[in-house]
């Protein structure tokens, strides 16, 4: 059986007693006869990248946390997942809320956080409720809260309480994350300045994703250098990988990091229905750019090797699609979501995201044409880099990867002549009295 | 001092400055949407996108902090590439009804499109449907199709006017604006939000469709609606006001000023109730119109029956100092009588610790430095009235003032003077009732100065001619129309009114008691005040210049003087 950090084969592992009987919330205790720093510093040894997406290392971030303890500080715990494609928090809402809890209650400690906040997602009804029978149970346990102190024989003390999302995918960028536990509109932040130096209700905060806290009381427990040593070093630990599309068994399996995408694929997940081959397999949760069939012999799932063949690990959300795919349909689709929810603050992307998705509609209705392509290519790299958030980017890269990455599949729908009304271009490329800087001159 | 380089320009900066404010402050221009100096930072529009050195991706220079060495580019090519693609983006569900757009010659989108955009479109899709008339208060009407999301009029109205009233709603390229519900758009200061909006999405509803900017000529001026003082620029087409905006002066309204100024304090110049000429009232029946030589020997010979302390004198805090100076000498040297005082318009209950102030006028402390207060045991306001109600004041001089609106009573006691001369812009209770009228030139028909509360003199301007101004002999501010146009336009056939500055018919009056005042502007009396009073020594026209200046004496007033 492969390791389990975060997944357990233990039944009811989802109780309070369960959990406590194989060791529960002692690793809190064990973690608060340590000085927070020396907590930073275990998990800064176990090499541990967030899950969220953007593999930034957890230790690190912790450590941009003020030492300060006479201001208000706070811990955020994405649960947000609205990634397309992305199905794994759900799987420890159900199955280990307590982990996840001790995880909190361990950070809080590390950081010095006096409120958590663990944002779900709104739709994930069932999920919020398992979570809040979690907390009340360790609340009525006195593992969290003021009993905190005869509990644990400590100083330390925090909150933790659950804030459910309105509906926005928006919410899971972690800025946006905040404003929407204020109780103002979703939309993301400029930075910098950044969540560490000012974040919730403008004081010291930081955002994890559930999978990354879920994994912090096992490493203070097995420490650092444990956890290092799993799987690839660069990006170690394990990943809780959600496959799904045309695969015979669709779901979250826990797996080491560097495992073969074809052993996912075909020894963990059952392989493709019909044995059709496969065309196109996105790696991460549908914003990141989408492997070619002909890639995935002996692709290792880590961030360092999706990075090598122009992909990114993301949430680990893997969605495989079979050779008889209609890749433009995809396209569309994955594009209709994220001009669905652009928030509409920054002018790339949402004005952006609608113009790719008529331009692709159009490719849809057989009206397209080659330049099309070239426009939607040139629509997404205008948006790339240009946004407050990264959702210009997630909107973006699968429409400039999909195309530059099946082309000939694109090129296959779209007529090959266009006539666009071109205005006479009357600009010169100076707008000011002073020269270009660009240009030399004489 | 930390210094960066921008455009190959060292700057020194203070810390915490950003590139936008370090540009703005040394007069280079970050093209920008979203940002407003007074406003917090928002970072939505990227129109300020700039390319620092050793940064990998553009930046927005209304976010990024100024550092230690840092050198940006404002027009890299990668830099223009990345605001070409942003005003790309800003133009495809823009509509192009820029023919019919009031904001058409004053539009940033226009402006950029011009020096930033690719002179050409590749959206070919169709474009957002929004709503495109929805009132969202008395006197601002939104057009969501136009609306750019830059966000300004939502910080506007939470930061400057201190009220949330509206917010955006929907998402992506759906999202616009609506008032909360049950709310209502009706701060007092909701029309600033039509001058900052960067498009056409918000407009005055009192000014909508009514010209195009370029046909408008604009004069600096001052606002009359209260003792602030704000300052404005009058916009008149065809010889008739149809707009008053705010004129930026960090130390009196900065950017902005209130609804009551802009809609209230201009429309009386352009009333049907104008008085048009002099008139005077024969046997004692209605008033009718005389030339302005017969109305002023008339004056001459009603003023010499009265003794000097049968006589008062009421002046303005409407009017200009210029106005109150001449009024308080001719009160003094010719009709020799000490009864001088003004009538003080404080409304407690409309004021706020923004711009409105108490006192409803735009010159109380100037009339009171002009000289208009009882000399020497002369009668104040008060007193004044209760000698008409006694019948020992039986001659009053009242310029630019409604004393008969004040209260029943005074209207009452009026009535018991022998002769009542007024000097007024528009029909009012008072001139209904007087024997001499003399037609004022309004505020935006002459040269003069007035003090606000802070004791800071400023300038206004004519901005409408009457028969006795010429708009290019006068020097008054030119429109497009009124350099280009033709004398058989419609244009140039407007009403002017048949009045005179006061001080101008005062001179007149005095002249005609054979003194020998001999002022041929505004300015000329003003000089002879600044030699005089020393509040305002030294000073001249264009020492006061367009900003205005602070009285020495009355440095650093915070607090209203009430007077």
């Amino acid at each position: 059986m492969p390791l389990q950090i975060l997944l357990k084969d233990i039944p009811n592992y989802h109780e309070i007693e369960v959990y406590r009987q194989h060791g529960g919330y002692h690793i809190f205790k064990k973690a608060v006869s340590k000085k927070p720093d020396e907590i930073i510093d275990e998990v800064k040894k176990s090499n541990l990248k967030g899950r969220g997406g953007a593999c930034f290392p957890t230790g690190l971030k912790w450590s941009f946390m003020p030492k300060d303890n006479s201001m208000p500080k706070y811990l955020c715990i994405n649960g947000d997942e609205s990634e397309p494609g992305s199905f794994k928090d759900r799987q420890i809402f159900e199955y280990n809320p307590h982990q996840l809890i001790e995880g909190t209650l361990i950070t809080a400690y590390a950081i010095g956080a006096q409120t958590c906040y663990i944002y779900i997602r709104g739709e994930y009804v069932k999920w919020i409720k398992l979570m809040q029978k979690a907390l009340d149970d360790a609340y009525a346990q006195g593992f969290i809260g003021q009993r905190m102190k005869e509990t644990f024989d400590c100083d330390f003390t925090t909150e933790i309480y659950i804030h459910k999302g309105a509906g926005a995918y928006i919410c899971g960028e972690e800025s946006a994350l905040m404003n929407s536990i204020e109780g103002k509109r979703g939309y993301p932040r400029v930075k910098p300045p950044f969540p560490a130096q000012c974040g919730l209700w403008d004081y010291p905060t930081t955002i994890n994703n559930v999978e990354t806290i879920t994994n912090v009381p096992e490493i203070i427990d097995k420490g650092g250098e444990w956890y290092a040593n799993i799987g690839e070093p660069k990006h170690p630990g394990t990943l809780l990988f959600g496959v799904s599309g045309h695969i015979n068994k669709p779901g979250v399996y826990e797996l080491p990091t560097g495992t073969l995408l074809t052993d996912i694929i075909y020894k963990y997940a059952g392989g493709v229905p019909g044995n059709k081959k496969i065309k196109c397999v996105i790696p991460g949760g549908t914003s990141m750019p989408p492997i070619r069939g002909d890639q995935i012999e002996g692709l290792k799932m880590d961030a360092e090797s999706l990075k090598a063949v122009g992909s990114a690990i993301g949430t680990g959300g893997i969605i495989v699609m079979d050779e008889d795919t209609d890749l433009v349909k995809v396209l569309a689709r994955i594009t209709k979501f994220y001009y669905h929810e652009s928030c509409g603050q920054c002018t790339p992307c949402r004005e952006g995201t609608g113009w790719m998705l008529r331009v692709l509609n159009r490719i849809l209705d057989g009206k397209g044409t080659s330049k099309d392509l070239d426009l939607l290519i040139d629509i997404a790299n205008n948006i790339e880099g240009h946004t407050i958030c990264a959702l210009g980017e997630a909107a973006a890269w699968p429409v400039k990867f999909t195309i530059q990455r099946f082309r000939d599949e694109f090129e296959a729908r779209v007529g090959r002549e266009i006539i666009l009304p071109i205005a006479n271009k009357v600009h010169s490329m100076r707008t000011t009295l002073e020269p270009l800087t660009d240009i030399q001159v004489g | 001092m930390p210094i960066v380089t921008i455009n190959d320009q060292k700057f020194e900066f203070d810390s915490g400055e950003t590139i936008i404010q370090v540009a703005e402050r040394n007069g280079i221009d970050i093209p920008h949407y979203c940002w407003h100096p007074r406003l917090s930072v928002s970072g939505n529009c990227r129109m300020c996108l700039v390319e620092v050195e050793k940064m990998p991706k553009l930046v927005i220079a209304c976010s990024t902090l100024a550092m230690d060495g840092m050198v940006v580019h404002v027009n890299s090519l990668k830099a223009i590439a990345g605001r070409e693609h942003v005003m790309e983006f800003l133009l495809i569900n823009h509509p192009l009804d820029c023919p019919i757009c009031d904001e058409a010659g004053e539009c940033k989108l226009q402006d950029y499109a011009y020096a930033h955009g690719t002179g050409e479109s590749r959206f070919i899709e169709q474009k957002n449907q929004k709503p495109k008339r929805v009132k969202l208060g008395p006197y601002v009407m939104f057009d969501a199709e136009r609306c750019i999301a830059c966000s300004l009029c939502i910080r506007f109205s939470a930061e400057i006017a201190k009220e949330d009233q509206f917010t955006f709603v929907q998402r992506g390229d759906r999202v616009t604006i609506e008032t909360f519900p049950g709310k209502e758009f009706d701060n007092p200061y909701s029309l600033n939000v039509v001058d900052i909006c960067p498009v056409g999405a918000l407009t005055n509803r009192d000014f909508r469709f009514k010209a195009r900017v370029w046909d408008m000529s604009d004069t600096k001026s001052i606002c009359p609606g209260c003792s602030r003082g704000c300052n404005i620029d009058i916009w008149v087409r065809n010889n008739e006001i149809l707009r008053l905006t705010p004129r930026f002066n960090e130390a009196v309204n900065d950017y902005w000023m209130c609804d009551h100024g802009r809609i209230n304090c201009f429309k009386f110049v352009n009333a049907d109730d104008r008085i048009d000429s002099p008139m005077i009232k024969k046997a004692g029946t209605h008033v009718s119109s005389v030339g302005w030589d017969e109305a002023i020997s008339k004056t001459v010979s009603t003023i010499k029956r009265f003794k000097s302390d049968e006589i008062a004198v009421i002046g303005s805090p409407f009017a200009i100092v210029e106005d109150n100076y001449l009024l308080a000498k001719f009160a003094r040297q010719v009709l020799h009588t000490k009864n001088i005082d003004f009538i003080k318009h404080i409304n407690p209950a409309d004021q706020d610790d923004i711009l409105i102030r108490e006192d409803k006028t735009p010159n109380s402390l100037g009339a009171k430095l002009a000289g208009i207060s009882p000399r020497n045991g002369g009668l104040n306001f008060e007193q004044i009235m209760e000698g008409i109600k006694g019948k020992k004041i039986r001659c009053l001089i009242l310029i630019e003032d409604d004393v008969a609106a004040i209260s029943q009573d005074f209207l009452d006691s009026l009535s018991n003077l022998d002769s009542f001369i007024v000097f007024a812009t528009n029909n009012n209770k008072s001139t209904e009732l007087a024997d001499i009228i003399f037609p004022s030139a309004t505020y935006a028909e002459k040269n003069g100065t007035f003090v606000n509360f802070q004791g800071r003199i400023q300038r206004i301007r004519p901005a409408v001619m009457t028969i006795d101004l010429d708009r290019s002999l006068d020097a008054m501010s030119l429109s497009r129309l009124d350099k280009f146009g033709t004398e058989f336009d419609r244009w140039g056939k407007a009403r002017k009114i048949n009045a005179r500055s006061t001080w101008r018919i005062i001179l007149q009056i005095a002249n005609s008691f054979s003194m020998k005042f001999n002022y041929e502007t505004s300015e000329d009396i003003f000089l002879e005040i600044s030699q005089t009073i020393k509040e305002f020594d030294g000073l001249d026209y264009e020492l006061i210049g367009e900003l205005g200046i602070q009285l020495k004496s009355y440095q650093l007033v915070e607090e209203p003087i009430l007077v």
